[in-house]
């Protein structure tokens, strides 16, 4: 008993410092998939490293102050904490993406729409700077922590049109019914990016540089640099 | 471990808010059970106070935390615990503590101790109350002054929209049974429903029915529509009613997915919800601190527009059992699902 207790004992301590020396990656990124299945995928990618996706900043900020080896967001959002990217991806040749306004039944006027729907990125403050840097003006923006609840604000009227990478405009479009209409905006976002956090860092960067082309294009990218 | 059927109506009724933890820190006094939940001191040196009232769930928590991390930094925020309706006492003492520039009232316990405490107050000067996680709250009068409010009930037309990401089949009629009290709030979600061309097929049943009435209403709807939507009605969901009606005639062909409302009425063990959509509480305290943005932009009063919002974010959980055995899945239905239960 006292044996066996002990081997037990043994086992689980060797499980946990296994875990603790595991390279420890944070993503925060936006996808069309929910977090659960999101992070799912990269465990399953990246066998030994430990992964922790996040939908909401401060969860991110959290989990960001716990330490990890390594983070991969969008660079606005990097910036936002001094972080500088190590790798960054990129989709058709490019290192950034176009957003697109979407709205139903009317094409949305950038320089017209008075509310709009976003991704919450950097909280209140950060994504209202955010959204008015690329849009070019002042207006009132509805923050939500899921691409999916952008759909709802339309549905409900709580804005005349969501701001969102024109990627994923077709993934809001299968959804819905609605007469769904959409206009790229002229600035372009930086697509995600890996940024370097602890000592364990150089293993995370080589797997996700080889993450499976589905995967990395769940992200957005089709290429990592 | 399975859950047997004795099991599922045991843990069913359900609609009741569950518990919450109490965080350290609580502080006790005034000798009738006064408690503060957690405490937040503003970063901003501002001193606004958002006095939250709520029961100790684990629902609740989930807001609280939601709220806490978009207004923590601006605002302080005090959680007060309201375990019943008579606690009007309590919510006098964290007012009189506090004098907040907006209350928060979770649960409809919570709001109708605040109504009596209205009732009662001497200064009839109440700040802005915003109420979430109450039962039909929209449309309906709460009795409350200066209030407005989140509805605890997913929308149909989110149910739907979630529902169709799920199956292959086409989801266009879906079917409800309903008692006439409901009418207002099954007409309002019908008619937002038909901007995604979706069409609500309602059999009506008395305030009281019984199990064979119920039944009876089950079977004529499933013969005409693609999903049945369940409402929160604890009318309806009493344990007679489960076990004699909802489960046997859901059981029978032909097999139509049911959407339920509370995470209870999903389970691996018994073919009672497929789905269940319900509200993401962390993100209804986020929807919740964005209105308190409002509230303050516009002088600490309410701004003008409709004062009852529906929740915008939801969790999805399918009973992956009877899904897998009853009805044909997307190929990536389990990336859109937050919970399999299987």
């Amino acid at each position: 008993m006292g044996l066996a207790a002990g081997a037990l004992a043994a086992g689980l301590f060797a499980t946990s410092a296994a875990s603790a020396a595991e390279p420890k990656l944070l993503v925060f990124v936006h996808a069309a998939v929910k977090q659960r299945a999101l992070e799912g995928e990269l465990r399953q990618a990246l066998p030994g490293i430990s992964v922790t996706a996040v939908g909401r900043i401060a969860d991110f900020d959290r989990a960001l102050a716990q330490g990890q080896d390594a983070v991969l967001a969008l660079p606005v959002v990097l910036s936002a904490r001094g972080l500088q990217p190590k790798m960054r991806g990129q989709r058709k040749g490019s290192g950034s993406e176009s957003y697109a306004l979407v709205g139903a039944d009317a094409v949305p006027d950038p320089a017209r729409v008075a509310t709009v729907g976003a991704l919450d990125l950097l909280g209140r403050e950060g994504t209202n700077g955010f959204v008015q840097t690329l849009l070019g003006r002042s207006l009132k923006v509805e923050r939500v922590t899921k691409v999916e609840d952008l759909l709802p604000l339309l549905q409900m009227g709580r804005v005349q049109a969501i701001l969102l990478p024109s990627r994923l405009f077709s993934e809001i479009r299968t959804a819905s019914r609605l007469n769904l209409l959409s206009r790229d905006i002229a600035r372009g976002v930086e697509l995600c990016a890996l940024a370097s956090t602890g000592p364990n860092a150089p293993p995370i960067l080589s797997g996700v540089s080889r993450l499976p082309k589905a995967l990395s294009a769940t992200l957005g990218v089709d290429e990592w640099r | 471990m399975a859950m047997n059927r004795r099991g599922f109506l045991v843990a069913v009724p359900v609609l009741a808010a569950a518990g919450l933890a109490c965080t350290p820190g609580a502080e006790k006094g005034a000798g009738f059970g006064y408690r503060e939940l957690a405490k937040n001191q503003a970063a901003s040196g501002r001193k606004e106070t958002i006095l939250v009232f709520m029961p100790d769930t684990t629902q609740t928590r989930e807001v609280w935390s939601g709220m806490r991390d978009e207004l923590g930094e601006e605002f302080n925020l005090v959680a007060v615990e309201v375990p019943g309706r008579g606690a009007s006492t309590s919510i006098a003492e964290g007012m009189r503590r506090h004098r907040p520039s907006v209350v928060v009232l979770m649960n409809n316990p919570t709001v109708a101790g605040y109504r009596d405490y209205q009732l009662q107050a001497r200064d009839r000067n109440f700040p802005p109350a915003l109420i979430v996680m109450t039962s039909f709250l929209e449309g309906s009068s709460v009795g409350v002054s200066a209030a407005s409010g989140i509805s605890y009930e997913v929308p149909l037309i989110t149910v739907v929209t979630n529902l169709r990401k799920l199956m292959t089949s086409t989801i266009d009629r879906v079917g409800v049974v309903a008692r006439a009290p409901l009418t207002r709030f099954v007409q309002r979600q019908a008619a937002l429903a038909r901007r995604e061309q979706i069409t609500v097929d309602v059999e009506y049943v008395s305030a009281n029915p019984n199990p064979s009435e119920l039944k009876r209403a089950l079977r004529q709807l499933k013969n005409r529509v693609g999903a049945l939507w369940i409402l929160n009605d604890d009318r309806l969901l009493t344990r007679n009613l489960i076990a004699s009606a909802w489960l046997p005639a859901l059981d029978e062909r032909p097999w139509v997915p049911s959407i339920v409302g509370a995470a209870s009425l999903v389970s691996a063990a018994q073919s009672f919800g497929t789905f269940a959509v319900l509200p993401d509480h962390a993100a209804l305290g986020v929807q919740t601190a964005n209105r308190i943005f409002d509230i303050a932009d516009n002088d600490w009063r309410l701004p003008d527009g409709p004062q009852v919002e529906l929740p915008l974010s939801t969790t999805t959980t399918v009973d992956l059992i009877q899904a897998r055995e009853r009805f044909a899945l997307r190929e990536d239905a389990l990336a859109q699902v937050d919970r399999i239960l299987k």
